[in-house]
């Protein structure tokens, strides 16, 4: 019983300097930032250890999952807004990075790393900054018999009647390119889209990456989802094509999603955290990505990528407003709501 | 008696602050909309027919899954607490393995099977896949996936309920029948509280289930309602999407205890008298029930353990799995040891006043903390962050502690219960004697009481690390930066991560999680001591 009592207080006498190291906020001191990230782990986890090597400084990082996108990352910021934990939050897209600059948690960078990366993906006035973005891609199952889709709108065919799915549109990527269809179609127009796709019996999924496994084992023939699902299936082989929608001249184009950095207001390690803003935001870690099972494409010009990862030189790439598609976001979202439970 | 009232004043607080507080903060902030009282964030809750739906397809996969628990759990338990057969403790470490794994990788373990690559349909043919698929992906693939998960729930629980039922009982109906009548008449009765206990927290479990339903696209209330609501970015309404879980699991708790209190029996807390338990001789039938039982566990949890080997490849998986993880395999297994050791102390001492039935609400705790092993994890972790979410409670919310408040919360039922059986074998005239020579009420308890039940506080140390070592729910939500555990790191790998790096990962998990199952089975080995 003595030995037992040895051993926890020896293991509390472990734990102890750990606790009060970081007793007022986490990696108090220079040497430390706190990084909160959406982008897959299996993706983002080796650009952060780079970071560490290439630095010294260690990176403290809570990393979101596919299923659990509810109680993420972005919720964890909202709820920490008044006692921010976390430094810098890497956004695997744009409009809930708006959403924190609406909601007052973004602090403006302009960081020297993004010179060079198109105006059309960054905030004006730099609360956050686009970098390595995917396209929103139509995927079917191979062989494919017949004539493949080719906008997104193929989407509520009836060709493809009860064989599309399509993950929630509450969540991901998804909620995006369904707000910026609200944006360019108008209300009226993506409601009767999605009525349509409700008609033509579409199955949702819990992500984009099950949607893209669903139809890669033929339990669907049509979907979509991002480029990386896409790309990542078919480099190992799964029985998939990937589509990019809507390329034909005066067509809607191809939604674009990049990933975006976002600087957390009062955020415990500033210095830190801008260093690694401009880390990310720099050509290298563009080629990493590109190289990366994932596939994402370099926003900065001359960045070499793999042959079947697309260029958006060569794209017709829809055109919109992310202040205007984030706040349609919410205003939608009971609307979403209705639909996905109807 | 001062000093007695402070410690056991402190184990329940610690309890309260712990498991209750987050529970009761939550519930109240449900409640606040915009700096007003009232119901608004509940408004909508069960508007639509879609969450009525979900709510029916939990209370449908619950109750399946309580009924095929049970099915597997009580023979199980009969066999391995009751009778001669061959193998037993080795048996009885397998089939307890998947309770102390996170079900999710059971989940997806079943999936690797199921896939058209996998061992098991290269074995039956291409065929096999959609065949596979088709029952795993659904109901009745959740329902296998979770009841496998907790039928080592009922096992356990009815094999201590067998511990305690009294010999002369048995023996007096041997008198008149034989084994198989006496086990259905007078046994099997006698543990009904027990296996009525084990079927109320499977259910509740299976009901809370946040990880299997969506790996495995069956769509529940306690997925869909948290994930819809809190796609809002509104805590409020996110908590009260929780509220429903809660008020389940105090019905349901609430049922059973009035179930129990009108059945004669036993829940295996109780001593049962002079004697030692019976064993029932299998006979003839002793190799046919091996190999059965053998078989059984084979399929449920021998092949996905296999079909994850065959998945996970070579040491260059290991080798890449150590090096995306090695961290949190280190980090999971230092909170494991600080948590099981935290739940021995404060579920002996709990166990230590329902024991020596101290103050007029002594029973008060047990209940409490039942209540909190079967709150969803998900339900505390949301309800750790709004309570210690705050600047002057950094110390707690930006550090491990917030995770071991959680375990404590969570999990003191489980040590609490282990304890509290072990103390039932203390000699009573011992604990007399010592008082009776003027030894104060600490002494005893440090040289006398532990002492007598110094295996029933280490099992339920281990079991406690065990059950810190397998959460999922609650980690996920609460853990500091830079702290997440293995099982966190496998469901945020899982996103586009390789398989043969998920099925390595999950490898690892179970090496880790034998650790303390192997002590555990040790140290329950010991025929004193309840299983």
């Amino acid at each position: 019983m003595r030995r037992c009592l040895a051993a926890i207080l020896g293991l509390g006498v472990l734990l102890l300097p750990a606790c009060t190291r970081r007793a007022t906020r986490p990696g108090a001191g220079t040497g430390e930032v706190v990084a909160y990230v959406s982008e897959d782990q299996v993706f983002s986890q080796p650009v952060l250890e780079r970071f560490e090597r290439e630095t010294g400084i260690r990176v403290r990082a809570v990393y979101d999952t596919e299923e659990t996108k509810s109680t993420g990352v972005m919720n964890r910021l909202l709820a920490e807004k008044d006692n921010p934990q976390a430094d810098l939050y890497w956004a695997n897209e744009p409009i809930r990075a708006e959403v924190l600059r609406q909601r007052g948690v973004a602090e403006p960078y302009r960081s020297p790393a993004a010179e060079g990366l198109p105006e059309t993906f960054r905030d004006p006035e730099w609360h956050w900054t686009g970098f390595s973005a995917r396209l929103r891609v139509l995927v079917v199952h191979t062989p494919l018999k017949g004539e493949p889709p080719a906008s997104v709108m193929d989407l509520a065919d009836p060709r493809w009647r009860g064989r599309v799915v399509l993950a929630n549109p509450l969540f991901g990527t998804t909620t995006s390119h369904v707000a910026a269809l609200f944006v360019a179609l108008g209300d009226e127009g993506a409601r009767s889209f999605l009525e349509r796709l409700k008609a033509n019996g579409v199955v949702l999924s819990t992500s984009n990456g099950e949607s893209a496994d669903q139809v890669a084992a033929g339990q669907a023939t049509l979907s979509l989802v991002d480029s990386d699902d896409a790309i990542n299936r078919i480099r190992r082989g799964d029985a998939l094509q990937m589509i990019v929608p809507d390329q034909a001249p005066g067509g809607l184009g191809c939604f674009v999603v990049p990933n975006a950095v976002v600087l957390v207001r009062g955020g415990p390690h500033p210095e830190a955290a801008r260093r690694l803003a401009d880390f990310l935001l720099s050509p290298q870690t563009e080629r990493q990505l590109a190289e990366a099972d994932c596939a994402q494409i370099p926003l900065h010009a001359g960045v070499p990528v793999p042959p079947d990862v697309p260029s958006l030189a060569t794209l017709s790439v829809m055109e919109v407003s992310w202040a205007e598609v984030a706040a349609k976001m919410m205003a939608i979202q009971p609307e979403l709501q209705a639909w996905v439970g109807s | 008696m001062a000093l007695r009232r402070i410690v056991l004043s402190l184990a329940v607080v610690l309890l309260l602050v712990a498991g209750v507080l987050p529970v009761a903060v939550m519930a109240g902030r449900s409640l606040v909309v915009d700096g007003r009282l009232g119901l608004a964030a509940y408004h909508g809750l069960l508007a639509s027919s879609r969450q009525w739906e979900l709510l029916g397809n939990s209370l449908r996969l619950a109750g399946l899954v309580t009924v095929a628990a049970v099915a597997l759990g009580v023979p199980a338990g009969l066999l391995l607490g009751r009778t001669d057969l061959p193998g037993r403790r080795a048996l009885g470490t397998l089939l307890a393995l998947p309770l102390l794994l996170p079900p999710s990788v059971t989940a997806v373990a079943w999936m690797g099977a199921a896939a058209p690559s996998g061992p098991v349909v290269r074995l039956l043919g291409a065929g096999a896949s959609a065949v596979l698929s088709s029952f795993l992906f659904g109901l009745p693939g959740t329902v296998l996936v979770l009841a496998t998960a907790f039928a080592p729930l009922v096992m356990l629980l009815v094999a201590a309920a067998l511990r305690s039922v009294p010999p002369r009982m048995e023996e007096a109906g041997l008198l008149v029948a034989r084994w198989p009548a006496v086990l259905l008449r007078v046994t099997l009765p006698l543990v009904a509280p027990g296996v009525l206990l084990a079927a109320a927290l499977v259910f509740l479990m299976a009901l809370g289930e946040v990880s299997v339903p969506p790996t495995l696209r069956y769509p529940v209330f306690a997925v869909e309602s948290l994930t819809r609501f809190a796609a809002f970015y509104d805590l409020a309404a996110a908590t009260a999407a929780a509220m429903p879980l809660v008020a389940l699991t105090a019905a349901v708790l609430g049922a059973e205890a009035l179930l129990v209190r009108r059945t004669r029996g036993t829940t295996g807390m109780e001593s049962r008298g002079a004697g030692r338990a019976l064993v029932v001789p299998l006979g003839r039938w002793r190799r046919p029930a091996a190999v059965a039982a053998w078989s059984l566990a084979g399929l449920l949890v021998g092949l996905p353990l296999a079909v994850l080997l065959v998945r996970a490849g070579g040491a260059a998986s290991y080798a890449e799995a150590l090096g995306r993880a090695g961290d949190a395999l280190g980090r999971s297994l230092l909170l494991a040891a600080l948590g099981g050791a935290l739940l021995a102390v404060v579920g002996f001492l709990l166990a230590v006043l329902a024991w020596e039935r101290h103050g007029r609400l002594w029973a008060v705790p047990d209940a409490v903390a039942l209540f909190l092993f079967a709150v969803p994890a998900a339900v505390l972790g949301v309800g750790l962050i709004v309570t210690w979410n705050r600047p002057w409670a950094n110390v707690v919310y930006a550090t491990p502690l917030i995770l071991l408040l959680g375990y404590l919360g969570h999990f003191t039922a489980v040590s609490l219960r282990l304890s509290r059986a072990s103390l039932e074998l203390v000699p009573a005239g011992l604990v007399e004697a010592a008082r009776v020579a003027g030894v104060g009420w600490g002494r005893r308890l440090l040289w006398v009481v532990a002492p007598g039940a110094w295996r029933g506080i280490a099992a339920a140390g281990l079991a406690g690390a065990a059950f810190c070592l397998r959460d999922v729910g609650m980690t996920l939500l609460v853990h500091p930066p830079g702290w997440d555990t293995l099982p966190v790191r496998i469901m945020t790998l899982a996103a586009n991560g390789a398989p043969s790096l998920i099925a390595a990962l999950s490898v690892i998990l179970v090496a880790a999680t034998l650790v303390p199952v192997v002590l555990l089975g040790a140290v329950l080995g010991r025929r004193e001591v309840l299983p």
